[in-house]
């Protein structure tokens, strides 16, 4: 008889992939397993006598070591090994050193290969360990199902809640003719489409009231002549949260959709989104834009973090919650300016209010502080620059009193240096190109991460681009890559985790700093060389696809990384929030194993970002 | 006869002279209604092979060797046996056979390898069934050796298997299952032996006799 080997059982239950397998299987493997005590006296016949195999570390700690001497990995309990020659047929090249004796499992060749075909959990988590790709999302099965019932209908394809057919007209046709059949369809909007299937333009209720009939045109005129021509757009494969983002920073309540060919197949409107069911972020968002004071604001925006909180959990895609606050943010911001203009009269001169840092990236967390400038016209006179200051100052205090803390560096509007003529930031911009001080380095980077808010698109297009040839400078790139390449990843000696704080919190690793930041300060500057001026780091990486300074498999780590390092960073978030335990720094011992070897592989990916990042730009300047 | 227990000393000196790598251990626990061979009974017994430096867990076994009516006495106390437990149990002569047939010139390792040695041979001879292991070592007695040649005060409950354990850095197991003492026996066994003689060549004979009362 067997016994049931309960001890080994629940070992291997907090030892992925042996997780994946059921009872049975794992019962299977156990019963044709080996545990040898390893130490220095038989260390050197493990490979010699028992391979290959894949081997299972219970206890003790070893160097995992290549030919030419270097340490590869040090591995301690949980730790797998050995897999590589098991999927490659290779023989093993590399020896081990013991440091502490310990027990190792050994999972024989023809035991592994029978638990690969039962499982493909199993499997699949061999071959992305293999390719170091442990970060890849998971497409199992069981994965897809749970992430679509419990998902927030924000993920959901915009191509899924398009229903109604689509309703257009040429841009010929007369605004009468439009009218009428908007009024014949019951739509508030209509798509103005040319031959063959070329999007030119949107025409809505508000363009007749304001355009046709406030201003006493004739009725018989063409469309061409009142319509939104070129309007933002969206493509039916992107989420309903992409359409949501794209309104608010628009302020627009249309969309018209497209198909991968670039072909319009319908319009997506803000009602559409607040049909569906539970639609909290439209209403907040909505119920921001209709507060008629400051203490109206300030009461919609206390509902927020609990808010935020709810949402959060329910979602999937960790990226959708940076990006609700950064257009909740985007919608507080908004109407603030309108309760000063209400006040103060609109703006004298034409500006750009400027999101910077996480609001501009979008990636903004429950405790991210604000990051704003202003941009202006040139030769204001001192009563149109009292205007601005009196802007800067209401929203941010504003911002603020509505639960988004004040900058520490004081980058915000309310600061006079931040509130800049094109001219003037552009003299601050080369000042850092040109002749930077490390610590101003460091902390002029968040400025390329720019996202007009609010205000003159032209006045704010001309400072992108200007920003943009000034970050393509080869001298400030190569200061920022060896900054970067300098920066202390949490992996020491043997791709052991190394805390990255002190005092009470010294078993802890800020994942913010010497993670997701790092990672968003590399993409940065490929970002910057390639001249893009989109600031969101995904969204980059999106861009950069066909670089040839990074390469796809990089590209592909380094996203993945960054998703998987905000997933966490939120997960912690929602678990500390409300305490004082630090919101960016975690304890790696209290993840379970698979986040910590998948939190190990992200630092990696970033310890070669950061030396390719080095090679390719530190060297010049 | 006597010739054949002649060939046979000499057969067990020769086995007792080879290193201590290259011989056979069956690390084993069992679980009894009490701590007197005579009177108490053999509730349950697990074994698992040892070749060094291996266990082998193909090898493993766990009979439960009660009758309905036994007395389990402390038993539930100890080792959490009810009466259900005994609702399929195996034939004691059965398991004995087995074990003996695994023994033959294999050392027996146990923690506090007498007790359960007495349970064995009162089990054994009551199925005229002969244990023939090559040596019994007591992964106990080694520890309390070693403690007393370093001059150690041996401390109450010090001596205890998981505190034998944790002297040698091996993992805390949760489980008192009569199996997984013995795969902890096992390995501890394998840490004192490679700890003693895992560098120069030591016979069996040599780790046998650190076992005894110094």
């Amino acid at each position: 008889m067997q016994p049931d080997f309960a001890e080994l059982q629940r070992f291997l239950l907090d030892c992925p992939p042996f997780d994946e397998l059921d009872a049975e299987q794992r019962l299977a493997a156990i019963e044709q397993m080996q545990a040898v005590y390893l130490n220095k006296h038989n260390v050197e016949s493990l490979f010699k006598e028992h391979s290959p195999a894949l081997y299972i570390v219970r206890s003790g700690v070893f160097d995992l070591i290549a030919p030419d001497d270097t340490v590869i990995e040090r591995l301690e309990s949980h730790d797998l090994f050995g897999f590589p020659s098991l999927l490659s047929g290779r023989p093993v090249v590399n020896r081990l050193a013991v440091e502490a004796d310990g027990i190792v499992y050994i999972c024989p060749e023809p035991v592994f290969n029978q638990l690969r075909r039962a499982s493909k959990a199993f499997e699949h988590y061999f071959i992305r360990a293999h390719g170091q790709r442990l970060l890849e999302e998971q497409k199992s099965e069981r994965g897809a199902s749970r992430s679509r019932a419990t998902g927030h209908h924000l993920q959901l394809p915009i191509s899924d809640v398009l229903r109604r057919k689509l309703v257009q007209m040429p841009s010929n046709a007369t605004i009468r003719s439009a009218a009428e059949r908007m009024s014949q369809e019951q739509v508030s909007s209509i798509l103005i489409i040319d031959p063959p299937d070329t999007l030119a333009g949107i025409l809505t209720d508000r363009d007749l009231r304001n355009r046709v009939v406030a201003q006493g045109l004739d009725y018989e005129l063409q469309v061409n002549a009142v319509m939104t021509p070129a309007p933002a757009t969206v493509y039916g494969r992107q989420s309903l949260m992409d359409a949501l983002a794209l309104m608010t920073q628009h302020n627009i309540h249309h969309l018209p959709v497209l198909n991968d060919k670039d072909e319009p197949i319908g319009m997506i409107t803000n009602t559409d989104l607040m049909r569906q069911q539970r639609s909290e972020p439209v209403m907040l968002i909505s119920a921001l834009n209709k507060a008629a004071s400051l203490d109206e604001l300030i009461d919609e925006a206390q509902h927020m973090p609990a808010y935020i909180q709810t949402f959060a959990a329910r979602v999937h895609d960790s990226t959708i919650v940076g990006r609700l606050l950064a257009s909740l943010t985007d919608t507080m911001t908004r109407r603030l300016i309108e309760l000063y203009e209400r006040e103060h009269g609109v703006a004298p001169a034409a500006y750009a209010w400027l999101a910077f840092g996480s609001q501009g990236r979008q990636d903004q967390t429950l405790s991210s502080d604000q990051d704003n400038g202003l941009l202006l016209a040139d030769d204001l006179n001192a009563q149109q620059q009292d205007w601005f200051k009196g802007l800067g100052d209401f929203v941010c205090d504003g911002l603020y009193r509505c639960g988004i803390p004040l900058c520490p560096g004081d980058i915000m509007a309310s600061n006079q240096d931040c509130r800049r003529s094109l001219s003037g930031w552009l003299d601050r911009f080369s000042n850092w190109t040109t002749s930077p001080t490390p610590k101003a380095l460091m902390y002029c980077q968040i400025f390329f991460d720019s996202r007009m808010v609010v205000g003159n698109k032209r006045l704010y297009n001309k400072y992108r681009a200007e920003v943009a040839k000034l970050g393509q400078s080869e001298f400030f790139l190569g200061n920022l890559a060896r900054l970067q390449s300098n920066v202390p990843v949490p992996l020491g000696l043997f791709n052991r985790f190394r805390s990255t704080e002190s005092g009470k919190d010294s078993d802890l690793i800020n994942i913010k700093r010497y993670g997701i930041a790092l990672i968003n300060d590399i993409v940065r500057t490929y970002s910057l060389h390639a001249g893009l001026t989109e600031p969101g780091t995904l969204a980059r990486l999106q861009e950069l696809k066909g670089s040839r300074l990074l390469n796809r498999g990089d590209n592909q780590a380094l996203g993945e990384a960054w998703l998987f390092l905000s997933g966490l960073r939120l997960q912690h978030q929602l678990e500390v929030w409300g305490t004082d335990k630090p919101k960016n720094a975690l304890d790696p011992d209290e993840l379970s194993t698979l986040t910590r070897r998948q939190l190990k592989s992200a630092f990696r990916i970033i310890k070669e970002a950061q030396q390719g990042v080095g090679l390719k730009f530190g060297r010049t300047g | 006869m006597v010739f054949s227990s002649i060939t046979n000393w000499f057969k067990r000196r020769r086995q007792l002279a080879r290193p201590w790598q290259a011989v056979r251990y069956i690390a084993l626990d069992l679980e009894t209604s009490g701590l007197h061979p005579q009177t108490d009974s053999l509730l349950a017994m697990a074994w698992i092979e040892l070749k060094p430096p291996l266990l082998d867990y193909r090898s493993a076994r766990y009979y439960l060797l009660g009758q309905q009516d036994t007395d389990l006495k402390q038993s539930p106390v100890v080792h959490g046996l009810r009466q259900q437990h005994f609702a399929d149990p195996v034939d004691p002569q059965q398991a004995l056979k087995e074990l003996a047939g695994v023994l033959n010139g294999a050392v027996l390792v146990c923690h506090h390898v007498q007790l359960d040695w007495q349970f064995l041979k009162a089990a054994a001879s009551r199925y005229d069934i002969r244990l023939r292991p090559l040596a019994l070592f007591d992964t106990l007695q080694f520890d309390a050796r070693r403690l007393r040649k370093q001059q150690h005060h041996i401390e109450r409950g010090s001596l205890t298997l998981a505190s034998c354990r944790q002297r040698y850095q091996l993992p805390i197991y949760q489980a008192h299952h009569a199996f997984d003492d013995a795969v902890g026996c096992g390995e501890l066994f394998l840490a004192q032996a490679y700890h003693f003689g895992g560098r120069a060549r030591v016979s069996v004979g040599e780790i046998i006799r650190q076992t005894r009362s110094a």
